[in-house]
């Protein structure tokens, strides 16, 4: 079971951060996940994509890619929309959509190079 | 949970020091000792530099710059177990899963000791190195991997490993089993002894089976694999069980423990093995990977168990058991997930977290965890299993409904991007533990 990672306990930091998150697109995602837990989270992201997000090779670079096409695409995966996905569809399913969409804010925000 | 109890006292702590009333980084005057003029955050010592450790020195770093952090580690070149098979199969050279030191020290300022940490005193905080030096630390993290338990399996020791490599740290061991499996006959057996759970890698010795079976196909195909297994079931079964006999016919046999699979008696010198119900096998190649526990620095820091791993708390790695020693990695007793490279690096990250909320005074955040294991059952043709990885009541769960096998009766196409997947898998993370971009 996904437990809600949404406001309670986390509430006080959340205020202090969410200021920080970049960009006034992001701020409808951010206000349900502190950067910092974001950027906890984006950790796992690294393992595969390099670290930030910035490792291009058999596997794609995410960062600095629109964030509504990353959106997207991992909706997409978490629905199992996307054909001949390998590994991202069982991945994605490990979130919750407002994890997805603040990911998708985070790498969109990191400068690719 | 006690988090509620944590927000509070540690916003009471950010309001004193906000307040300038206390102080809650005693270890401040200690960085006239790193001959830096700005004020250090508090002072890390990690042992180990594999894929736990390097990881988290890296991230503690980033995630403030401030904290001093040093990292101990004897060896200036790290071989990753992880494609080490790709080396027995003699698909790679041993180079290229070699990793250095450079970048966490040029690019993250982490200070690198090439030493082995030998003796720990929690409570003078203080870890003795095998040069003499010895090293203070606020706080402590551990990921020394795995130790064999020698004379588990009687006959096989130290000395023994020299002769039936285990293999199960790369480097050196690797070599001599490359050079057994490269000395074999047409026809020969090579022998692989799988101990139970828990151990590093739960699908690795199925890879190295596979990948052997793919040189030798190649190069001796009336040879034999056997594997003898302290199991009834292994990671992946169904899958490396498919693709064996896909690609490698009645190749590879594997023994389980109901069917007398448990190497009880190791003669290296004759590369001989005895098991649990009196029958001898003998082999050319033996491969003997043995039970294991926690590296040895784990006991000296008083952190294992009686299971001789290391219980941790959930949320932050640190030990149930010592205050300020966080342990992460192989070490660690974190199941459900699996003894993994890929694991070890996550846990570092969530580690390194904690310990940078620690000296900042705030609550830890909420760990996530994701895993996924790929294995090769040939250079282009590749099976993984994932999970996601979260706390709830206090333990780490899978999360439902995410997770699981690569497809039973997914297409060739797949298979061989999942196999292309796994080396760019290997390029991220050695990436993002080391810095090498490969
Ligand atoms: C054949 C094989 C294939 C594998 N394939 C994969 C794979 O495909 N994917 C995957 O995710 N995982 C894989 N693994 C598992 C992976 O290698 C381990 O899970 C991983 O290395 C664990 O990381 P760690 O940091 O706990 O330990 P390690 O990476 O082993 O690092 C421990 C380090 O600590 C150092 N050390 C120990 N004691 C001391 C001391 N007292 N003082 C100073 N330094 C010390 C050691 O020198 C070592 O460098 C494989 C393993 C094997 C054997």
């Amino acid at each position: 079971m996904i437990r809600s990672i949404l406001p309670h306990k986390h509430t006080l930091h959340k205020l202090l951060l969410v200021t920080f998150f970049a960009g006034a697109t992001s701020f409808v995602h951010a206000e349900e996940i502190s950067s910092a837990q974001v950027k906890l989270i984006a950790g796992t992201c690294a393992n595969c994509h390099g670290t930030d997000g910035k490792l291009a090779g058999a596997i794609p670079a995410i960062a600095g890619r629109p964030s509504t096409v990353l959106e997207a695409q991992l909706l997409a995966y978490k629905q199992g929309l996307q054909p001949n996905t390998t590994v991202m569809d069982r991945i994605a399913k490990g979130f919750s959509d407002a994890e997805l969409s603040a990911l998708a804010d985070y790498f969109a925000n990191i400068n690719k190079d | 949970m006690s988090d509620q109890k944590n927000l509070f006292s540690s916003s009471r702590r950010q309001l004193l020091k906000g307040l300038g009333l206390v102080s809650i980084f005693p270890a401040i005057s200690a960085c006239a000792a790193t001959g830096t003029s700005k004020a250090s955050a508090g002072r890390v010592v990690v042992i180990g530099g594999g894929f736990g450790g390097a990881t988290a020195a890296k991230y503690i770093k980033r995630g403030n710059p401030a904290i001093d952090v040093t990292l101990v580690e004897p060896n200036k070149t790290f071989y990753t177990c992880p494609f080490s098979n790709l080396v027995l199969a003699g698909e790679r050279q041993l180079d290229s899963i070699g990793h250095n030191y450079d970048e966490l020290q040029q690019v993250y300022g982490v200070k690198v000791v090439h030493a082995l940490a030998q003796d720990i005193d929690p409570v003078a905080k203080r870890v003795s190195l095998s040069d003499g030096q010895s090293l203070q630390y606020d706080k402590l993290l551990l990921s020394p991997g795995i130790d064999m338990r020698w004379n588990a399996i009687e006959g096989y020791d130290e000395a023994a490993a020299e002769l039936a490599p285990h293999a199960w740290k790369a480097g050196p061991q690797t070599l001599i089993l490359r050079q057994q499996l490269e000395a074999m006959e047409d026809g020969d057996t090579f022998i692989m002894s799988v101990p139970g759970n828990p151990f590093r890698c739960p699908p690795g010795p199925y890879e190295r089976a596979s990948l052997v079976a793919h040189y030798l196909k190649q190069h001796k195909p009336r040879s034999k694999i056997l594997i003898l297994d302290g199991k009834d079931n292994f990671s992946k079964q169904g899958l490396f069980t498919a693709g064996w006999q896909a690609h490698y016919g009645d190749m590879i046999e594997w023994v389980s423990l109901s069917n007398d699979g448990r190497v009880v008696r190791v003669d290296a010198a004759n590369k001989e093995v005895e098991t649990e119900f009196g029958t001898r096998h003998k082999a050319a190649a033996l491969n003997i990977i043995p039970p294991q526990k926690a590296g040895f620095i784990a006991d000296r820091a008083g952190v294992t168990d009686q299971s001789g791993w290391v219980p941790v708390n959930p949320v932050t790695f640190e030990s149930t058991q010592v205050k300020d020693i966080y342990v992460v990695g192989d070490a660690t007793v974190a199941a459900p997930m699996p003894k993994s490279g890929f694991a070890a690096n996550a846990q570092g990250k969530v580690a390194a977290s904690a310990i940078v909320a620690a000296f900042a005074g705030i609550t830890p955040l909420d760990p996530v965890w994701a895993n996924t294991c790929y294995s090769l059952i040939n250079p282009d043709y590749g099976i993984s299993v994932a999970d996601v990885y979260r706390v709830q009541d206090s333990q780490i769960i899978a999360v439902e409904g995410a997770g699981g096998l690569s497809a039973a009766d997914a297409s060739d196409n797949i298979r061989r991007s999942e196999a292309a997947y796994a080396v760019g898998w290997y390029n991220a993370i050695s990436q993002d533990t080391w810095g090498t971009k490969l």
